[in-house]
């Protein structure tokens, strides 16, 4: 049938069975928390990386290939984030100074300006590294998340890790299975610097006592070779040396409730080895807004109080920023105002 | 008497009328390079000549008609050139015609040895152009050339033959001729730089336009270089070896991921042995619970500063004891509230948090 010849084959294809995230935690009855990460405004090369790695590191409870379009104005986004259930939004963006990563709890929830000083891609972290490692389903378990010095007691620290804490879901003790348990986010802060750290790693069991011959000979099944040894035992007994992360291997041994694979038994030693993988990132914590990058400012770290921003966002509604001015006149507000501040400090 | 000799010799005696080297045609290209210039242009005054002659004369289908037609013009003209006396009066013999009639056709001839063959019997246009020929083998000798016609005329028997070869060789001397003249262009205009052979004052230009893209181009590339260092601001490459600071933090989160796996394994352990689906068991599994959560908290006031790991129970309150985060109590936001609630959370700085229950408490912070 030439004349009816469809140019579009039309290929049986399979249909996709997608695991349904489901809304609600079955163990804890609580909302599963989930997220939105997208830019406002264009970003250069290095930063849409960076987004890019912040979506894979809050998967599986997030929409990996969220288009934005540059016509969309935060507004949408809330429209949207209603009915799929997402609570947090991720939101990075870029001035002349540095770029900047704003988390918020939506629909009014508050919103914490984190300026990144410095940061590094998944990819360069994963250059720097001898054997990076990534197995399959590293990113079907969400991470778990690991806060410390904040312990300060100030407002705005206590603020940031209940955001945090509230990013991620709750793990229970009781029902969780260990090997679910693969990545983790540290959030490390320095009170000399005000400096946050945030790291993301991958999380390895390794059987204490063992010697690493036979444990690579158990995980990888090659065959060693023999052909030097005069006996089974010499290949058994015979004492390596050890790596240099093997010496604190004494405080980080766990005992194991189930077998985690071939190598880590119940009731046996194992030590945790942890990976780098994912972006790297030295956040500093600029303001905390009330609401969903709106309203009056329960801290901020140049000192301006809420008032002065008041009438600071009326004069810069004006001008145009880089970032789209569809409705988020009060947005483009909060960056010119940022601009300012860091153009008088510095 | 009307025949072919007559017609020529009326021709001949026609071809003197115009001087020698006014008429300069335009269509000097098309022929081949003569080595007599003077000869060139004579032939082509001829051919202007004999365009009007034809035309005069109408289309003639058959030689003989024609023959007719310019006999008539031609003894007109004859008479009066005669009494003119302009110009040289020469006698052919029949030998010098043939002569003139080969080497007019040689002149016309496109290289094509069969219209040169066959070229009696063809219709008007060949008819044309061998009246033309004929013309110019007349110009020619019309002109200083007479010593090389007895030559000439010695090898007139095969007729053809002879006249297509040197048509030929001629014609090949004339491309080689255009060959050398077209190379020696072409290599002056190889020696010219980029620009090609053009005019030295559009040359100038140009070489101002090339200019000037040229430093366009470097302004675009230092522009977008600078975007890309701004692009790039922040963005550093991490170093091949583990740092003392990252070492400290993976140490923190080791510590972190460690307790929560003793945690669990603690949890579960004492679980192990009991089912959930049996109700007795379930009870036990209560009472377990309540008592881990109450242990970790009490254990949690204690711990270190330095870590707090996220390890959350089922989210049970129990409401005996209070708990020493504020927003456990149950009284939470029901009071008024004031900075003093912050403050009693600021008494435990270095409590684990208990994530869950805030989750709730949080959205009511709004």
């Amino acid at each position: 049938m030439a004349r009816f010849r469809d140019k579009k084959r039309k290929v049986f294809v399979k249909p996709i069975v997608q695991k349904k995230l489901g809304a609600v935690d079955h163990v804890t009855g609580d909302k599963i928390p989930k997220s939105f990460v997208f830019s406002r405004g264009k970003l250069p090369g290095p930063l849409r990386q960076l987004q890019m790695d912040l979506r894979k590191l809050m998967l599986p409870f997030t929409a990996l290939n969220l288009k934005e379009k540059k016509r969309n104005s935060l507004k949408d986004f809330l429209n949207v984030a209603g009915p799929m259930g997402v609570t947090h939004f991720l939101m990075l963006s870029k001035t002349d100074a540095s770029p900047y990563m704003k988390v918020a709890r939506t629909p009014q929830g508050p919103t914490l300006t984190f300026k990144i000083n410095k940061y590094s891609l998944a990819s360069d972290v994963a250059q720097s590294q001898l054997r990076p490692r990534c197995p399959k389903d590293l990113f079907k378990n969400p991470p778990l998340i690991v806060l410390s010095g904040f312990g300060t007691g100030e407002q705005h620290l206590k603020l940031t890790t209940i955001m945090f804490q509230n990013i991620f879901p709750a793990i229970d003790v009781n029902t969780v299975k260990l090997s679910s348990c693969q990545r983790i986010v540290l959030l490390n802060y320095n009170k000399d610097t005000k400096l946050i750290d945030f790291r993301h790693y991958s999380i390895r069991l390794q059987p204490v006592g063992v010697s690493r011959r036979i444990r690579k000979f158990v995980q990888n099944h090659q065959i060693p070779d023999l052909r030097n040894l005069q006996d089974v035992s010499d290949f058994v007994t015979r004492a390596g040396y050890g790596s240099e992360s093997e010496v604190d291997e004494e405080a980080a041994t766990v005992t194991l409730v189930s077998n985690l694979g071939r190598t880590n038994k119940a009731s046996s030693k194992s030590a945790v080895r942890l990976q780098e993988i994912g972006p790297r990132m030295t956040l500093q914590l600029v303001r905390v807004e009330e609401g969903l990058c709106t309203g009056g400012v329960i801290f901020s770290e140049y000192g301006y109080g809420a008032e002065k921003k008041l009438d600071k966002r009326e004069d810069s509604q004006i001008e145009d920023s880089d970032h789209e001015e569809d409705e988020d006149d009060s947005d483009n507000a909060d960056e010119m105002e940022e601009d300012t501040e860091n153009g008088n400090d510095d | 008497m009307i025949d072919a000799k007559n017609w020529l010799w009326d021709d001949i005696i026609y071809a003197e009328v115009a001087p020698p080297g006014v008429l300069s045609g335009p269509d000097t290209q098309n022929y081949p390079a003569q080595d007599d210039d003077r000869a060139a242009s004579l032939y082509w005054g001829n051919f202007s000549s004999m365009t009007e002659e034809t035309s005069i004369t109408g289309s003639g289908g058959v030689l003989g008609k024609r023959k007719i037609g310019k006999k008539k013009s031609n003894n007109a003209k004859k008479k009066m050139k005669v009494f003119q006396g302009a110009g040289e009066k020469v006698k052919y013999d029949r030998k010098m015609k043939k002569l003139f009639r080969k080497r007019a056709k040689e002149y016309n001839s496109d290289d094509d040895d069969d219209d040169n063959a066959a070229d009696k019997s063809f219709p008007n246009k060949n008819h044309g152009t061998y009246s033309e020929r004929n013309g110019y083998g007349t110009r020619k000798l019309g002109a200083d050339k007479l010593d090389e016609e007895p030559e000439l005329s010695e090898g007139e028997d095969d007729d053809e033959d002879i006249e297509v070869l040197p048509a030929v060789t001629r014609f090949a001397e004339g491309c080689r001729a255009f060959r050398v003249a077209f190379k020696s262009i072409i290599k002056k205009s190889a020696l010219d730089d980029v620009l090609g052979p053009i005019l030295s004052g559009q040359k100038k230009l140009v070489a101002q336009k090339l200019a000037e893209e040229e430093s366009e181009k470097k302004l675009r590339g230092e522009a977008k270089k600078e975007k890309l260092l701004i692009g790039e601001k922040g963005h550093i490459k991490p170093s091949n070896y583990l740092d003392s600071h990252e070492k400290f933090l993976i140490g923190v989160a080791t510590k972190g991921v460690v307790k929560l796996f003793n945690a669990v394994s603690k949890a579960q352990s004492a679980q192990k042995g009991l089912n959930p689906a049996s109700s007795k068991d379930e009870k036990v599994i209560k009472k377990r619970r309540k008592e881990a959560f109450f242990s970790a908290l009490g254990t949690r006031a204690a711990s270190s500063s330095d870590t707090s790991a996220k390890v959350v129970a089922s989210g049970e309150r129990m409401g005996s004891e209070p708990p020493s985060w504020a927003p456990l109590h149950d009284n939470y936001m029901l009071t008024s509230c004031k900075l003093k609630d912050w403050d009693k959370m600021q008494e435990t700085p270095e409590d684990e948090d208990v994530g869950k229950s805030s989750h709730g408490s949080s959205s009511d912070d709004d």
